[in-house]
């Protein structure tokens, strides 16, 4: 990103209003540069913080210092931190607001300048190295103290700005090496307090959840970090709930802008011309950005879930708006006789959970984009995640838990819009397969997710793995799933060649192959009906050619010496009972036909074969169905994670900036306090 | 020393002095007053032995004079009036002579209409006189008999005297006609008030749950009043009182009494002797207690800037909680459980504004998870039977229940039993999500071998014990130690199996399965699934309901975090919004007198009285009848006749388990067809019937019972529901088990007929200033009578139930009325 244009978006502001005068702020800071400025004027740094922050030209004056010229005033910007961190603890808040503001310009003028430096030079620039952890300390504890106090709202705002523009100076969040001071003195308490309490949750709950899944990703595969393993054990419920709430928000806007925009597109046929023209020429700027914020709250989500497991349970907590009376609360006060309130009996409750996949369901349907490609990567992690833990689980499956569960689902040729209105309410589960099957279907392109094919089959497995062991009869119309599979192994067989040369497809055949064989030889313990297994045999033997085509293919490549070798035998011996059905039923089938001179068998017709010669087919039993490989984001998800952390930090950087400095209004408020 | 008083020396007196009328003597309060127990104290030390603890309290302080009482104060005062009736006092002598005639006349005419001449007639025996004296000392005098004297006497004496008694019947005996006393207390006359108020006011200082049970009753019960007096009412103010917690135990209260100066006493206690009503006494001295206090206190400081902050100050110092009550307005004591009861109904009224069931349950879910966060507290399920703590409310157990307009819905509840609620601490909260902690390691015994053998397959039994466990990351794995299989010893094969799955990883050699096994398995392990309903989103209590109550509290408990606790059990209750319990509790309690009416007498029939609390006129709760759906629900669900469900379900009809199932229904029907038939309960749908798990029927909802009944343009004329359905269970008209059923209904009414009177108090005392339709015209009390049929012989009895039976099998108007209940309310 070149700085000019960063500045200019920085100086648009006052560019107007600019005057031939310079400011007697501008005037002090020239000073700063120059010489000790407190050697004139005792009281420079007392005034200092009177001024109003020209943020602009502070942060321009620290980019174009050069060389020597640092070694000459870095005792004097030493001294500027100092005061910084001393005049936070002001009464005078006009002080504390413009403390905050310079340190913000402070941190980043001097990344700006540096970009190459090390990170302990920049250290020793802003605070000297002898004194730098006692300032760094000093300004962490001032911090948590404007955070925790019970002060004004927008100071508490402002502290998370600059914390926010501290985390996110550099680009790579694991160099900055300013945050080893913040992994020693912890902020984390701070940040939950604002989390569990209602109000401050409201207004800084976005800042609070997003700069701890920042901090939570600070050399997270070096070092300990301190704040994983404070998140980790956070077991406190209204916390955890306000984390929830702030994600829930932040995700239910999202899903509410998108529902306004299609709604908007679908005005007709010819408005949904147009906006289709249109949209070929305008970038959507503006939805590429929520979806990026988005992937912030995302991450903390992800984060939430993978490394507390009392999360999860507030994933479940059901969100009404309104809150109950309470006995604890009202012994004191006299809160017996509220009024009841108001209901709107059409408020559909929802949860956490309800409104992710939501969201994941939109996210998904686009994934050529490279930032929504990451959103769907994280929302399936996220997913992977839940679909491993048992309480999740447990909650998924329940029967007593029912919900509608409006997925979005990506209008194509071959299908109508399915109607909203009639999806019955069903265990969550069955949303969560429902999203699977859906990007099986929509994603057989080109330019194939092969990774997200991968998490996405893996869920499937796990969730049925889960139904297995707790012999949970699903309602569900296994058929959909098992054709989405067939098709997609049809899609590999006819892209072989293409995908061979940029990915292993043996490996994701085999993933569904071996979906196929557990509901072949456990469907006795999670299949609904006893119909249901009939069916599976049925969709077997009808799409067998998929099978047989398959295999040849499988069996060629294993025979033949490459790199391919290995994985093809290995789908080959997992399409061992597969072919035996087929095996065992097409002939048996084709001489009903022939001997009731039917040439076409109806559906009734093959399931009354297949039932009648189920007791001559013998099946292998195959090891290690039902394990899978339990999600673990080191080694494997690392780099995406660097990657991912990286973008989001461009991304809250960029918003900072934009939002931070307009600080007028909060001046207003402090000005007529004082 | 009650039985060695000779019961001769004194009727002779009290015959010259008959011909006065004894009415004055009733109406002279200063000679019935002095066995009230605050009186027996009061005037002299004397009597009272000195040192007794409740004695000093009550010295100590004014306000306990009338309350305090325990059973050793309540015997001596009662000797103190039988000492009297029997000494000086001739006049009362004379009243109390009365009452055995009356009962004489009863027990041999059975005409309410005679009994005033007949008193008249008796009163002139005297080998009569003693008979009451007699009854009072004698073992056989139980808290039934004190209730129907209470009732049926006018004589303040005798009224004084059963109040007394009260105190040395066991608490239980009481409670059952807690709500006859209250009714009394609140529709009768002063003297029967004034009588019942000293127990009612020691039980509530006992206890938290009677002060609550009584707050509740008398707010019901008082709601038939017109608005103007009920507001002035007894009831209301006796209400008024328990929930504004003066009514402490006494040790708490003491403690702050001594603020209260003596100059106070004589004026009250003086008032309180003549003339006064004891309860108006108290409920004015409790206020005045209060303002005393207050007063005085800041009199004492001499600095009355702000008396009541003074006085607040002041009463810190002795007990902080008390001050607390004066200024705002809950008290502390009683607001957890009022609080919790009221979320609960608030849940209800809220649900009713919702139009579909499916929402109605998103709601119930959602709202009682926020219940969940304020638990455990120190609340608890009135309807239990032992004392516990709610610590957690499934949520996602709760189902909403079929009705048209109202919102009923149930809900199971965790609790944790424990001593005593009101002074055992309540458990500390268990997150959500610690469930798993230690149930694996508890679960392991439950699963007996097949768990063992699985552990050893997988060879480590994860260890959750410390503190890591919230750092371990959950893992599927594990659910195989944890669940218990539900069919392990029917299917072993398939328990088996799944172990195979790893065990094969350690043997190569392949595994082969046939097919038509794994289909096999599936066909039969769903067969064997204890015929489920299917899931019906406009039905969903029909499986919540059908699941076996074992099992389901198996599963809760899995899912509890407070599962693993040893005292950990399981209830659950119906909330009902919007309807008025009072008949059913009615019911309730003639279900219960009945029952143990054929217990005593050793009459096989089944009935099954479920609890009833009664919250208000249009609020309560009812304890569910476990293992039961409705017939209605048998039938949508299972598509089959009555008889084939029970074949289905219990067997062919030689099996052991048919027959059992069988003479079950035919216990129960015949119980309840006496039921219904001697408290014409009405609206017998199939809606309204319920079928167990053992074949016993069991009705539910009498809402229309005795004089009233549904405008349905007079179905249901038949004396009870017996269709063909039901004959056909129990094998036909013409068999054995049938026959068996006449008969029992034949011994079930004799024995009835022979407690009748034990049945008809119960009735009787509750119609006093009742609006309840049930109690709708005059002749209520004569019906009911009249169907005990007293006059006939036993031939003529078993008659009687053949013409009974036949006319209910012939009746067109059941058939009729079903059908009718199809049409309007869907009901099959």
């Amino acid at each position: 990103m070149s700085q000019v244009e960063k500045r200019a978006g920085l100086l648009r502001r006052t560019s107007s209003s600019k005057k031939p005068l310079k400011e007697k702020v501008v005037l002090m800071y020239d000073e700063i540069f120059k010489e000790d400025p407190a050697k004139n004027n005792p009281r420079f740094w007392d005034e200092l913080f009177l001024m109003k922050v020209n943020l602009e030209y502070l942060e321009s004056k620290l980019e174009s210092v050069d060389g020597e010229e640092v070694q000459r005033i870095q005792d004097n910007i030493n001294s500027l931190f100092h005061h910084c961190v001393q005049a936070l603890g002001e009464e005078h808040q006009i002080k504390v607001v413009n403390a905050l503001q310079t340190l913000c310009a402070l941190f980043r003028g001097v990344h700006q300048k540096n970009k190459s430096a090390s990170g302990f030079d920049i250290i020793n620039m802003l605070m000297g190295f002898d004194k730098a952890e006692q300032r760094m300390k000093d300004l962490m504890e001032r911090l948590d103290s404007l955070l925790c106090g019970d002060g004004s709202e927008s100071l508490k705002s402002l502290c998370l700005k600059l914390l926010l523009c501290l985390v996110t100076v550099t680009d790579n969040i694991s160099q900055n090496t300013i945050l080893e001071y913040v992994m020693i003195n912890s902020i984390f308490e701070a940040i939950l307090q604002i989390l569990s309490d209602v109000s401050s949750r409201g207004q800084h709950g976005y800042d609070a959840v997003v700069l701890l899944a920042l901090l939570v990703n600070y050399r997270k595969y070096e070092s300990v970090n301190p704040y994983i393993v404070k998140l980790s054990i956070v077991d406190d419920e209204p916390t955890l709930d306000g984390m929830g709430m702030v994600v829930h928000q932040a995700l239910t806007e999202y899903n509410r802008q998108y529902k306004d925009k299609e709604e908007e597109n679908q005005g007709g046929f010819f408005s949904t011309l147009t906006s289709m023209v249109g949209s070929m020429f305008i970038a959507d700027a503006d939805e590429k950005l929520s979806v990026q914020t988005n992937e912030a709250i995302l991450l903390a989500l992800y984060e939430a879930v993978h490394l507390n497991r009392n999360f999860i349970t507030v994933l479940a907590q059901v969100h009404v708006y309104f809150s109950l009376l309470w006995f604890y609360l009202c012994v004191c006060c006299t809160v017996m006789n509220n009024p009841e309130l108001p209901l709107d009996p059409n408020l559909q409750t929802s949860n956490l959970l309800i409104t992710f996949l939501k969201y994941a369901s939109i996210v998904m349907q686009d994934t050529k984009d490279e930032h929504r490609l990451n959103s769907a990567r994280l929302c399936l992690i996220i997913l992977t995640c839940i679909a491993e833990d048992q309480y999740a689980d447990a909650f998924l499956h329940d029967d007593n838990m029912n919900f509608r569960v409006n997925l979005h689902r990506m209008p194509m040729r071959h299908r109508k819009k399915a109607v909203d209105k009639n999806i019955p309410s069903r265990p969550l589960v069955c949303a969560v397969l429902d999203l699977m099957v859906e990007f099986i279907v929509t994603h057989m392109m080109k330019d194939f997710p092969m990774d997200l094919y991968l998490r996405c089959v893996q869920i499937i497995h796990k969730l049925l793995c889960y139904q297995k062991k707790c012999r949970i009869r699903l309602h569900y119309t296994w058929r959909e799933l098992w054709s989405a599979l067939i098709n997609l192994l049809k899609f590999l067989l006819s892209n072989e060649t293409t995908l061979l040369a940029k990915h292993n497809i043996f490996h994701l055949a085999l993933l569904v192959v071996n979906l196929f064989n557990m509901f072949i030889t456990y469907g006795d313990t999670f299949l609904p009906t006893s119909n249901s297994y009939d069916e599976l045999y049925y969709e077997i033997v009808r799409m067998h050619q998929v099978f047989d085509n398959l295999y040849c293919m499988v069996l060629r490549v294993s025979t033949n010496t490459g790199q391919w070798k290995e994985a093809a035998s290995k789908v080959t011996h997992a399409l061992v009972n597969v072919r035996a059905i087929i095996n065992h039923f097409n002939p048996k089938i084709e001489s009903y036909a022939a001997v009731n001179h039917i040439s076409q068998l109806s559906e009734e017709q093959v399931l009354e074969v297949v039932r009648s010669n189920y007791d001559t087919l013998t099946l292998k039993l195959q090891d290690g169905l039902d394990q899978f490989e339990r999600y673990s984001e080191q080694p494997k998800e690392a780099a995406f994670f660097k990657e991912l952390v990286r973008s989001i930090s461009l991304n809250v950087r960029k918003n900072v900036s934009l939002n931070t400095l307009s600080q007028d209004v909060l001046l207003k408020e402090f000005s007529t306090i004082s | 020393m009650m039985e060695d008083t000779d019961p001769d020396l004194s009727p002779s007196p009290s015959d010259q002095n008959s011909s006065s009328p004894s009415l004055s003597v009733c109406s002279s309060p200063s000679l019935s007053l002095p066995s009230t127990p605050s009186s027996s104290s009061c005037p002299a030390p004397g009597p009272a032995p000195s040192g007794t603890p409740p004695l000093g309290v009550i010295s100590e302080g004014p306000g306990e004079l009338s309350l305090v009482i325990d059973a050793e104060v309540a015997q001596r005062a009662c000797q103190e009036v039988l000492q009297k009736v029997r000494g000086g006092g001739q006049p009362a002598l004379s009243v109390t002579i009365v009452k055995p005639a009356q009962i004489q006349i009863r027990e041999v005419e059975d005409d309410p209409g005679s009994v005033k001449s007949a008193r008249r007639r008796q009163r002139h025996n005297p080998s009569k006189q003693s008979w009451l004296l007699r009854l009072f000392e004698s073992k056989l005098f139980d808290v039934s008999m004190a209730i129907s004297y209470l009732h049926n006497s006018k004589e303040p004496g005798v009224q004084a005297y059963i109040g007394n008694r009260l105190f040395s019947f066991p608490h239980d005996d009481v409670d059952f006609y807690l709500p006859q006393l209250l009714n009394m207390y609140i529709h009768m006359d002063e003297d029967v008030g004034d009588a019942i108020k000293p127990y009612v006011v020691h039980r509530c200082r006992q206890s938290i749950s009677f002060s609550l049970q009584c707050a509740w009753l008398l707010g019901a019960y008082s709601s038939d009043m017109h608005i103007s007096t009920q507001r002035h009412s007894r009831g209301t103010k006796l209400r008024k009182l328990i929930l504004s917690d003066e009514l402490k135990p006494a040790g708490a209260r003491a403690r702050r009494d001594p603020l209260a100066l003596t100059p106070f006493c004589p004026a009250v206690s003086g008032s309180g002797e003549h003339g006064l009503s004891p309860s108006k006494r108290t409920h004015q001295r409790s206020k005045s207690d209060a303002t005393v206090s207050i007063s005085l206190s800041s009199n004492l400081k001499r600095t009355a800037s702000n008396p009541k902050v003074e006085s607040s100050q002041d009463e810190d110092s002795s007990s902080s909680s008390d001050s607390l009550e004066f200024e705002t307005g809950p008290p502390v004591r009683l607001a957890p459980q009022r609080e919790f009861i009221k979320s609960l109904m608030g849940i209800g009224k809220r649900l009713a504004t919702l139009p579909t069931k499916e929402q109605k349950t998103q709601r119930l879910i959602s709202e009682l998870s926020l219940l969940n966060h304020k638990l455990p507290a120190r609340v608890w399920l009135p309807t239990a039977a032992f004392d516990h703590h709610v610590v957690r409310v499934p949520h996602t157990q709760a189902v909403v229940l079929n009705s048209k307009d109202k919102a009923p819905y149930l809900i199971y509840v965790e609790v944790l039993e424990c001593e005593n609620f009101e002074t055992s601490s309540v458990p500390i909260r268990i997150p959500e999500n610690r469930i798993r902690s230690t149930r694996s390691v508890e679960n392991l015994p439950d699963c007996g071998m097949t768990a063992e053998q699985r552990a050893g397959s997988f060879s480590t039994v994860p260890n959750y014990d410390n503190d890591d466990e919230a750092w371990s990351v959950d893992d599927i794995g594990e659910l195989q130690v944890e669940l218990p299989e539900l069919h392990t010893n029917s299917c072993d094969n398939i328990s088996q199996f799944s172990v195979d799955s790893i065990t094969s990883l350690e043997s190569k050699e392949p595994v082969f399965i046939a097919a038509g096994d794994i289909r096999r398995r599936l066909s039969e392990q769903l067969a064997q699934t204890p015929t489920t309903f299917k899931r019906d989103p406009e039905d969903p209590s029909a499986v919540a309901l059908k699941e076996p109550w074992e099992e389901k509290v198996r599963r809760i408990r899995e899912g509890s975090p407070y599962g693993h606790l040893p005292n950990w059990r399981l209830l659950s209750v119906i909330v009902k919004c919007g309807d008025d319990l009072r008949q059913e509790l009615l019911a309730f309690q003639v279900l219960q007198q009945l029952q143990s009416i054929w217990e005593q007498e050793r009459v096989p029939l089944w009935i099954k009285p479920y609890k009833i609390l009664v919250l208000s006129a249009d609020s309560g709760m009812i304890e569910p009848v476990v293992n039961a759906v409705s017939l209605h629900q048998v039938k949508k669900h299972s598509q089959l006749s009555l008889l084939d469900y029970f074949l289905q379900e219990h067997g062919s009809p030689t099996t052991e388990a048919f027959l059992s199932a069988q003479r079950n229904f035919v216990q129960s029907c015949a119980g309840y067809s006496l039921i219904c038939y001697l408290l014409q309960v009405k609206d017998r749908h199939n809606g309204n019937i319920l079928l167990d798990a053992e074949g016993h029927i069991i009705h539910i909802d009498f809402g229309f019972i005795l004089s009233s009944s549904p405008k349905n343009l007079g179905f249901e004329t038949s004396a009870f529901k017996l269709t063909t359905e039901f004959v056909d269970v129990m094998g036909g008209p013409d068999g054995d088990m049938f026959n068996y059923y006449k008969m029992l209904m034949l011994q079930g009414l004799i024995a009835a007929r022979k407690h009748m009177d034990r049945v008809l108090q119960i009735v009787e005392i509750m119609q006093q200033g009742s609006q309840l339709p049930c109690f709708h015209g005059s002749s209520t009390m004569r019906g009911l009578k009249e169907r005990f049929h007293m006059s006939l012989t036993e031939e003529q009895l078993q008659l009687l139930v053949d013409q009974l039976v036949d006319g209910s099998m012939r009746s067109l108007t059941t058939k009729l009325y079903d059908g009718f209940q199809y049409l309007t309310n869907g009901i099959m």
